[in-house]
């Protein structure tokens, strides 16, 4: 049988673990909107027993534990989709960019084009006319104009995905450096085999930082953490992280480094490779494009023109600039040659009236001089390929939206914390803790009942 | 099974969808249009790039061929003009042909008939835009001068070249036919007829070979004519051809690239109904905890 003092001391050990299941209680609704924060519950357990002859007494209760409820499996998928996810919105809002350069329907390079056209045409109702021949030069200009400012912006945007890159590794270098430091005193703790809750807390968060810079694999033995990009560069080893570096290209842009290797190509995930995708897939496919329609355009129309004579009756030369030779560049450097309007050639038997080579220059725009097509039809398809990288990368994006955010409602329906449930548990504790002061009350006036029995 | 006691991410997703869909149904219907950037429909967009194209080129070729209808129904009238000089010189030929008209009389038809000349001359010298409509493609020169070393005293100056205009996708229209062959055939030389004629009137021989001179010549620019009444009647029913292909271009880029406004307005008032749903639904659920009755 235990004795007065002993029953204290479970009625103490009663109150204060339900001030510690109390405290955890609050800690929930204090974090409750923190961003990574898991829900913790008190691990309780019975106090070792007490043996009395063939007896056993209870000894209470221990608070043995504070558990965080968290699911790793569940935390790798949500790195891996947030990879995904941040890969496809980075790529999409940077397409989305790139879209709006070929999205007006005025003053569009495919507008221009086929204004030069018209002017040609108009030009052959009257061949001698100044005011016409003015307008082609003008309207060639335009075309000319329009294919340099749609380079010029290509690789403006182009360089500033560029400085993303480089904020990104200085970035990444900031998290791993911080994960580093978090395993050295979430192992600490565990090693004490305590949760760590806290720090692993935010130590998932900054994994989540991670997985949306960078594609990340996290590999958790014993109590080390080992955090590698997905083609198995380590970026933290347990309580080291290993820096990434960027330097710039010959080409002109940055590359990313790992243990000294050229890592750039092999990064398939997070915002980063979104960027790399467009910085070095989309963007130099479409300055290509740009340089084949404007090479073939100007190579077309020059060796058209040279076959007529202008209005003096000398040979046609070059109308655009000649494009460089496998037209690398040709649409940065289009360039209408002829500034004296009477140069154009558009008389195919030298007299200034005739008006038969302009029928010539005309034809340039149905026939197949760009990549096998009319030029309108290689403008259309460049468009058509913009607008579907876009159209699909959001229907993607959107996909993985959904996905991403089916992940975090079961992540929070086990780690989120609930104002109910801590309610009822708050009211659970609170009238466990006033059960157990009553017992102390109610053992004092035992005692002192035990202490009167002498006085008679 | 544990519930996610958060719903404020699906909340905020649900609103931001609904606020999304209003957004795109609001610009089809104020822009008009249910393409509005290449990403809304790629497809619809590559064949509204190539429609605008032609539908351009279409716009394009008609005001070619309002411009190339003034200058021919220009040319036609001036080629009436002749044909009337040519019918008083056959009248006038035909009174001096007859041998009864006193010198005097003779001389003032050979003085009307010189007047004709001139007259011949000028209309054949006629410019449009400032352009010699038939001097061929030697467009800036005037076509035809007097020239008394020459057999008809008219000397022409201007070349044999024509020019052509597309007046439509591959068709090319001629636009002119040069003055040596409207005037000045061998054989049926307007200029050198009456030259003849004025010849014979002064000399009083071969009056009556003149006259049949006259009527070939005459019989000539008739038929030359022909080629502007032709050609003035391509040029309109290719306009109603081009009038016609431009309602159609129009009506392919708004089946192709026009917002439906039944379905946009549909798609507003959804996407509306579907936020405020959303929107009082949270009003309302965020508000409540067991805490709320706890005494």
């Amino acid at each position: 049988m235990s004795s007065l003092f002993g029953t204290m001391s479970i009625a103490l050990s009663g109150l204060l673990t339900e001030q510690g299941a109390l405290g955890i209680t609050t800690n929930n609704v204090a974090n409750a909107n923190t961003p990574g924060y898991t829900r913790q519950r008190p691990v309780l357990i019975e106090g070792d027993p007490v043996l009395q002859g063939s007896l056993t007494f209870g000894s209470g209760v221990v608070l043995a534990n504070v558990q965080s409820l968290r699911d790793p499996i569940l935390e790798l998928r949500l790195n891996d989709e947030t990879q995904q996810h941040s890969q496809l919105d980075t790529m999409v809002s940077a397409m989305q960019q790139i879209e709006v350069m070929f999205s007006g329907s005025n003053g569009s390079l495919g507008t221009q084009i086929t204004n030069f056209f018209n002017s040609l045409q108009q030009l052959s109702s009257n061949a001698v006319s100044l005011s016409a021949r003015q307008g082609v030069l003008s309207a060639a200009g335009n075309v000319a104009n329009s294919f340099r400012t749609t380079v010029s912006n290509l690789r403006a945007q182009r360089s500033s995905l560029d400085l993303g890159v480089g904020q990104t590794v200085e970035q990444i270098n900031v998290v791993t450096g911080q994960i580093a430091k978090l395993n050295q005193q979430i192992s600490a703790i565990e090693n004490l085999h305590q949760d760590a809750g806290t720090f692993v807390d935010q130590r998932t968060t900054l994994i989540r930082q991670l997985s949306e810079m960078v594609d990340v694999s996290v590999v958790k033995s014993d109590n080390t953490l080992t955090i590698t990009t997905s083609s198995g560069y380590a970026l933290v080893a347990g309580d080291r992280s290993f820096a990434v570096t960027n330097q710039l290209d010959p080409s002109g842009v940055q590359h990313i480094f790992s243990h000294g290797a050229d890592i750039t190509a092999k990064i398939t995930g997070g915002s980063l490779a979104g960027v790399l995708a467009v910085r070095d897939q989309k963007i130099p496919a479409l300055l290509a494009d740009l340089d084949t329609l404007a090479g073939g355009l100007a190579t077309a129309i020059n060796s058209a023109h040279r076959n007529g004579t202008d209005l003096a009756g000398m040979a046609g030369g070059d109308f655009f600039t000649p494009p460089p030779a496998g037209n690398v560049g040709a649409a940065s450097s289009m360039a209408v040659l002829i500034t004296d309007p009477s140069k154009i050639a558009a008389s195919s038997d030298g007299s200034p009236g005739s008006n038969g080579n302009l029928t010539q220059l005309l034809a340039v725009q149905n026939q197949t001089v760009t990549g096998g097509q009319s030029p309108i039809n290689f403008y259309a398809d460049m468009v058509f390929g913009i607008g579907s990288d876009v159209a699909n990368g959001s229907a993607e994006r959107d996909a993985s939206d959904l996905i991403l955010r089916q992940l975090q409602d079961q992540r929070s329906s086990l780690s989120g914390v609930s104002m109910d449930e801590e309610a009822a548990n708050l009211i659970r504790y609170e009238r466990s803790y006033q059960a157990a002061a009553r017992v102390i009350t109610a053992i004092s006036e035992i005692t002192d009942t035990a202490i009167q029995l002498g006085r008679y | 099974m544990r519930i996610n006691p958060n719903i404020s991410s699906d909340l905020l997703a649900a609103l931001s969808n609904a606020q999304q869909q209003q957004n795109t149904a609001l610009l089809q219907m104020a822009s008009g249009r249910r393409v509005n950037k290449p990403s809304d429909d790629p497809t619809a967009t590559a064949v509204l790039i190539q429609n605008q194209a032609e539908s351009s080129q279409t716009d394009q070729y008609l005001r070619s061929v309002q411009s190339v209808q003034a200058q021919l129904q220009t040319t036609d009238s001036t080629l009436n003009s002749v044909v009337l000089a040519l019918q008083r010189a056959i009248s006038l030929g035909v009174q001096g042909a007859n041998g009864t008209l006193s010198d005097a009389n003779r001389a003032s038809v050979v003085g009307e008939l010189s007047g004709i000349q001139d007259q011949l001359i000028g209309l054949a010298n006629l410019t449009f835009q400032g352009q010699y409509v038939f001097a061929g493609t030697a467009s800036q020169t005037t076509p035809y001068v007097a020239d008394a070393t020459q057999p008809s005293g008219v000397r022409y100056d201007g070349n044999t070249g024509t020019n052509s205009i597309a007046v439509s996708s591959g068709v090319n229209m001629q636009l002119n036919l040069p003055g040596s062959q409207v005037f000045s055939t061998p054989g049926s030389d307007v200029f050198q007829a009456i030259h003849t004629m004025i010849v014979a009137l002064q000399t009083n021989t071969g009056a009556d070979t003149a006259a049949a001179g006259l009527r070939t010549a005459f019989d000539h620019v008739t038929a030359q004519r022909v080629f502007y009444g032709n050609a003035l009647n391509q040029l309109s029913s290719q306009q109603t051809y081009l009038n016609n292909d431009k309602l159609l271009l129009s009506q392919e880029e708004n089946t192709v690239g026009g917002a439906d406004l039944a379905a946009s307005t549909t798609n507003l008032l959804s996407a509306q109904t579907a936020r405020s749903a959303a929107l009082s639904a949270a009003g309302r659920i965020a508000q409540l905890s067991l805490f709320d009755y706890l005494k």
